[in-house]
């Protein structure tokens, strides 16, 4: 179903404009080069090479109204690390119920965070990336259904949102690709604004399976292995306590934000547990403050990542596991543990009526490896 | 003498594009629209937070779009503009309909009951109705 983009807008561009008269094409790309600050050091896909395809992206958005308030929408992103292929980001329909409630069905962004369904559109914010501590869960996008209602208690401005659907697709683990499906994903967003200050609540759940046993361990020794060692031994509890085949699941979101046009302050919270299973309770979090000069918006941010490896899975085993197998097991828990601080700072420069230069370091210290690692990256993000 | 400097302040004012300091904003509405207006309507509407009017914005190529987005709607034009990209790549709204000219939005607001626009307090006609002069 890939296609290039080049035909696609060629495509677009024959189609004769009188037959679309309520289509509209709207569209966003982002240039960015980044590079690490060391030869040793990795991090958002940067190396000491100066790349400029990583984090580069294309879309373009065609949103057809049909009248009797139905309409069509299709975002198709091509990403510069996926060789600009070009996918389709959102497809769906949507229906006004009426002034103030909507509904929406088809691929959606699954709304974890404040700033999920517009993380791509880099003009829309003035990092030049989202925090990645945070935003790196994956799972961005949900099929199935979503409701919207905005309010005004009194002369505060409420936006509800439920959603429910599936994901199925790709996940990274441990720095492996693997196969992730969650079921019944159901979840509810609210957001409250009031003059420059906003705050949001959102709250998942859904059943989650990663297919791990691709996941390499030791040379010739995968997680699938293991789960057969294990089952060989008459251990197969444990691999019911570690593997993640239909697991419980939540997400809990919250996010503050002020913004007075002048100063501009974000922080989101969030904390994600997949139940039974070797994968940690992740609680992360950022804190953010800019200031706007005119064109110029400085701003610095810090972001936290604390996840506790689940040791307990396996401590009732530590007695039975023979030691070439509780040592893989031991090594699959401990690849869960993060803790990890990143400062980053940056500038946006609004250089143009659509367009933004923004040049952001950022610098990881990574406690659980040691390791620390520092990105420069400059880019423009734009719209039209 | 001081007629004849009345006379080039008052030719000045007239061609308020070549004047420097920016002149009032008259926000318009069609003369059947009976409904008041206070300037935290204004940024609802201009905002996409209201849909109670159709709003209707000038060519960002005219200087007066940047001081309505200023005076008007409490924002700089890459704020709004990175505040509607927001809602058109999420499919949760569209940005005001875009016209050219003033002539274009006194005659768009003219002919649609339910368009809200705005002109430089000087070229306002018959045909709207001022509902607030922002200055």
């Amino acid at each position: 179903m890939r296609k290039s983009l080049l035909a696609l807008s060629f495509a677009v561009a024959l189609v004769p404009a009188t037959a679309y008269s309520n289509t509209t094409i709207n569209g966003f790309a982002s240039i960015k080069a980044g590079i690490t600050t060391g030869s040793d050091e990795q991090l958002y896909g940067y190396d000491d090479t100066l790349d400029f395809k990583n984090e580069s992206l294309i879309a373009l958005q065609v949103k057809s109204d049909l009248g009797e308030k139905l309409s069509v929408t299709a975002q198709l992103l091509g990403r510069g690390r996926d060789d600009f292929d070009v996918g389709f980001e959102w497809a769906f329909i949507s229906y006004q119920l009426s002034d103030n409630m909507t509904i929406n069905a088809g691929r959606l962004r699954t709304p974890f965070y404040k700033y999920s369904d517009f993380k791509d559109v880099g003009y829309a914010y003035d990092w030049l990336r989202v925090p990645q501590g945070v935003y790196g869960l994956g799972f961005d996008t949900i099929e199935g259904l979503t409701f919207y209602r905005t309010a005004q208690l009194g002369n505060v401005d409420s936006t509800l949102q439920l959603i429910f659907g599936g994901y199925d697709g790709n996940a990274s683990l441990s720095g492996a690709q693997v196969s992730a499906q969650i079921d019944n994903i159901a979840g509810i967003t609210w957001e409250l604004a009031k003059d420059s200050f906003s705050a949001r609540f959102a709250y998942l759940t859904g059943k989650t399976s990663i297919d791990t046993s691709p996941v390499t361990l030791a040379p010739d020794f995968t997680v699938g292995n293991l789960y057969q060692a294990l089952t060989a031994n008459g251990l197969a509890p444990i691999v019911t306590a570690i593997d993640i085949d239909d697991e419980s699941s939540n997400f809990i979101g919250v996010g503050l934000t002020y913004d007075d046009s002048n100063w501009i302050a974000v922080a989101e919270y969030t904390r994600v547990e997949v139940e039974n299973s070797f994968i940690s309770t992740q609680k992360n979090w950022y804190v953010s403050l800019g200031k706007r000069f005119d064109s110029f918006t400085p701003y610095v941010s810090y972001e936290r990542e604390n996840n506790d490896a689940v040791v307990s899975i396996y401590q009732p085993y530590t007695a039975v596991l023979p030691p070439q197998l509780l040592v893989p097991v031991q090594g699959l828990v401990a690849s869960q543990e993060r803790d990890a601080s990143t400062w980053n700072v940056g500038v946006r420069y609004d250089f143009h009526p659509s367009a933004a230069f923004k040049a952001q370091f950022s610098s990881e210290d990574n406690d659980t490896t040691g390791q620390r690692n520092g990105v420069l990256a400059l880019g423009v993000d734009l719209v039209f | 003498m001081l007629s004849r400097y009345l006379a080039i302040v008052l030719l000045l004012a007239a061609s308020g594009a070549v004047m420097p300091v920016a002149a009032d904003i008259a926000v318009i509405v069609n003369p059947a629209n009976t409904t008041a207006l206070t300037n935290d309507e204004l940024t609802r509407l201009y905002t996409g937070r209201s849909s109670a009017l159709a709003a209707v914005n000038i060519a960002e190529s005219s200087p007066l779009r940047g001081q309505f987005d200023e005076k008007g709607v409490g924002r700089s034009s890459a704020q709004l503009k990175a505040h509607w990209s927001k809602l058109v790549f999420t499919g949760k709204g569209t940005p005001p309909l875009e016209l050219a000219t003033e002539a274009a939005v006194i005659e768009h607001v003219a002919q649609n009951p339910n368009a809200i626009g705005y002109v430089d307090a000087t070229s306002v006609t018959d045909a709207v109705k001022v509902v607030l002069t922002l200055n």
